[in-house]
């Protein structure tokens, strides 16, 4: 029974079904938000009264994060406690009306420009949604083609974070500007990892970490490079592929293009595991200094991860036959509720995703809670229970207002899974793999123990020493960030295992070694889902289509579930809770001194992209358009 | 001489398609040293790419960008490569990878890098509708043809 919250129980098979003589099941009461600090005089005075530290601090924007995002809270600096936190999409994007109407097979190119980072996720998840609709799935090397481009575009992403965007936090310029008493000690620790990174002290590995001159910095940036090259051979462009098709790849591959990946994928191996090696030595010294840096962004550990990387034989497009295929995944399904797994269905972790609006520039389409016995799909295409806020029977409905803390502030909507906040990233694959233990023998490279993840790569200049990633038992900011160093070696193993496994297929060769398979796109009404991931996590595509054109389609991508505003039952979204919970360790005498480290740390761990996060509804009442990193941006009347 | 043309800008935005239009116009005219190209992509990998290839003599960019002036308006000049502070370069870095493309942008970004011959030549077209679709505004339409013949002349040694 993985459903503590939704009106949702099994029978005997196991089969899920909404409780019965529950009236109107997914009906709930709105628990108002908090009043804001700045609403509550008598709140606010005592605050004041009892010392001088409260103070408003918004960061906005938010900087080193993909896209806009700002964030308010409102800050005790005397006890150092964070006291308010609201979580703002300030950027507003297209893609549902843009969509509606076109033929379904262009959501694979327009919705791929809903990010400048990743674009081929979201034209995968698009493809995904496609074969289900058309009732196709791609021959055995389509599929590992496929997975190649998704690995690539990961070892694009996590140097990134880590190098360009988190990295600077950790740097030599930002240690000595909020904390000096650190880099003083810092200076004086020798880095356990030496012999994997080359560096003598700690002090050294932050002076690397400086932005635009710091060798790991540059470092980072370099293997971008490394990686797109490697991404063009199969996509034809980076980050917006040419080659993403319903069925597969369109394009071919032979022995000499898996040469060229290869050759670039192996860099990582090394990479990898000094990349590992920094980020253990750097953490493990913030935990030395101050264990309290361990609470930098706590939070429970529920996480949410559809899993990716199809198996070649097992994957055939179905809904039906979606938790038997999704179990097969190099990054099995995994919805973690209190560090542990609750459901590795993704039958079931479908079922249990809902997008609420009361705190977001959004009307409600189902009558605010109370009138939604009516809707379109009260079950999924195999019969389980959906909710009226599930994405298929979601409409954007646009409603610009003001922002008020207590009401709407924020152009995300508040998704849910089992009406419970989740996080999702690099880490919620490495997690879900790590529970899954003996059952999780998908790669030669990597083995799951139940509580820790072991990666045995070959040797490069670097040993072979196994690495492995242990379960945390406090999930924070730092261990976010130690988790996406680990990942770029979990996605390296994932890589070089479906490089071996192409070389197979184009040796047998055969209709196992074709890129793709033929289709029609059929006239009735379809219904289809992309359950993917991005590097950020969570990213499906719901789609509904009709005499060959697409009737509604839905983007939920995993920023949205991690920077969302509270939802209706007064929980606050993932950014709001972990800023709520870090205590503010930074070295301040006066407020004016104050930088706001430990929350932009706690924000950065989660690497926000928020160009995805939010769209717009283009029609009388569109809101315009504000920044864009991709071609996609909608503009009409500004009303907000 | 070897000179590079490159449009820069998001395609499918009204004006702000102006740079990649120009691109694909101007391809065909490519030849005696100059190459044109849609440089519609991020800044960084802009300055990976640079790094690979024989210098140029000489780089021309093109593109829309909103300066507060009237719209239409077609602005030619050498850029003095004047950077802002670290603080600015680094948060145009982070935009770069992750996914912006401007004309500003992929100054700094690619001066701050090394990667820029000493002679850049910037076209820059104000724009007057950069929402979401195909074609130009009317007042950038009437001023396609002034917008191609700055590009050839920032071309001439």
């Amino acid at each position: 029974m993985c459903f503590k919250n939704l009106p949702i129980e099994f029978d005997a098979q196991g089969n899920a079904t909404l409780k019965e003589n529950v009236p109107n099941p997914y009906a709930y009461t709105e628990t108002p938000a908090p009043t804001p600090i700045e609403d509550d005089p008598d709140r606010m005075r005592d605050l004041v009264e009892r010392n001088g530290g409260v103070r408003r601090v918004d960061f906005d924007p938010i900087t080193r994060v993909a896209g806009a995002l700002a964030f308010h809270t409102v800050v005790d600096l005397e006890s150092r406690e964070v006291l308010e936190t609201a979580s703002m999409a300030t950027l507003f994007r297209g893609y549902e009306v843009i969509l509606k109407g076109r033929d379904p097979r262009d959501a694979i190119f327009i919705s791929s420009r809903a990010c400048g980072v990743c674009g081929g996720v979201h034209a995968t998840a698009s493809a995904l949604a496609c074969e289900m609709a058309f009732g196709i799935h791609p021959p055995p090397l389509g599929t590992v083609a496929r997975n190649l481009l998704l690995s690539i575009e990961y070892l694009y992403d996590h140097p990134i974070h880590l190098g360009l965007l988190a990295g600077p936090d950790f740097s030599e310029p930002a240690v000595r500007e909020t904390n000096p008493e650190i880099w003083e000690r810092a200076e004086q620790t020798r880095a356990p990892g030496r012999a994997t990174h080359g560096y003598e002290f700690v002090s050294e590995i932050m002076t690397d970490m400086t932005p635009l001159t710091g060798k790991l910095y540059l470092e980072g940036l370099h293997y971008t490079r490394v990686a797109r090259e490697a991404y063009v051979l199969i996509g034809g462009k980076y980050p917006h592929p040419q080659t993403v098709v319903p069925g597969g790849i369109s394009t071919t591959i032979d022995a000499s293009d898996l040469n060229e990946i290869m050759l670039r994928v192996v860099k990582y191996f090394d990479y990898g595991r000094k990349t590992v090696a920094i980020w253990n030595d750097v953490i493990d010294f913030f935990y030395e200094v101050n264990p309290k840096y361990r609470d930098i962004g706590t939070r429970p550990a529920n996480m949410i991860e559809p899993g990716q990387w199809d198996d070649p034989y097992a994957y055939d497009g179905t809904f039906a036959n979606a938790d038997e295929w999704g179990r097969q995944r190099w990054a099995p399904p995994s919805v973690i509720v209190e560090g542990e797994v609750v459901t590795t269905s993704l039958q079931m972790l479908n079922a249990g995703v809902e997008e609420f609006v009361e705190h977001a520039f959004y009307e409600e389409w189902v009558g605010n809670g109370h009138g939604n016995e009516n809707y379109k799909f009260p079950t999924d295409p195999a019969g389980n229970p959906l909710s009226p806020y599930h994405p298929w029977n979601k409409e954007t409905i646009p409603k610009p207002t003001g922002t008020n803390w207590k009401e709407k502030y924020s152009w995300s909507t508040a998704p849910r899974w089992d009406r419970l906040a989740m996080e999702t990233g690099a880490y919620s694959r490495l997690w879900g793999a790590a529970a899954a233990g003996g059952t999780f023998t998908k790669d030669r490279f990597i083995e799951s123990t139940g509580r820790s993840l072991k990666i045995n790569l070959p040797k490069a200049d670097l040993p072979a020493d196994p690495i492995e990633w242990h379960i945390p038992e406090i999930w924070g900011a730092f261990e976010r960030n130690r988790a996406r160093a680990y990942c770029i070696l979990y996605t390296a193993a994932i890589a070089y295992d479906n490089i071996l496994l192409a070389y197979d297929l184009l040796r047998k060769g055969g209709p196992d070694a074709k890129m793709s398979t033929p289709y029609k796109v059929p006239k009735d009404f379809r219904i289809g889902v992309g359950l993917w991931s991005a590097g950020r996590g969570y990213l499906t595509h719901h789609m509904t289509m009709d005499k060959q054109v697409i009737e509604n389609y839905q983007i939920l991508t995993p920023s949205t579930f991690m920077a969302s505003p509270k939802d209706p039952f007064g929980n606050p979204g993932p950014y709001e809770e972990a800023v709520s919970a870090t205590p503010l360790l930074e070295n301040y005498e006066k407020p004016e001194d104050f930088k706001g480290i430990d929350v932009l740390r706690a924000i950065r761990s989660f690497d926000p992209c928020m160009p995805c996060t939010t769209h717009i509804h283009t029609d009388d009442r569109t809101i315009s358009r504000e920044v864009v990193t991709c071609a996609c941006g909608a503009e009409g009347p500004h009303e907000h | 001489m070897r000179v590079l043309v490159g449009g820069v800008g998001y395609r499918f935005l009204r004006d702000g398609a102006i740079g990649p239009y120009m691109a694909d116009e101007l391809a065909a005219g490519a030849a005696n040293g100059i190459e044109v190209e849609d440089l519609g992509y991020h800044p960084v990998g802009f300055t990976q790419n640079l790094q690979d290839r024989p210098a140029y003599d000489r780089i021309v960019l093109v593109g829309a960008i909103a300066r507060g002036r009237e719209p239409g308006t077609v602005t030619a000049y050498r850029w003095d490569h004047a950077l802002p502070s670290d603080k600015d370069i680094q948060e145009r870095v982070s935009e770069a990878v992750t996914g912006v493309i401007s004309l500003d942008n992929l100054l700094i970004v690619t001066e701050a890098f090394g990667a820029f011959p000493r002679d850049v030549r910037v076209v820059e077209v104000e724009p007057a509708d950069e929402g979401w679709g195909e074609g130009f505004s009317p007042v950038v339409e009437a001023k396609l043809a002034e917008i191609e013949e700055a590009i050839w002349s920032s071309t001439r040694p």
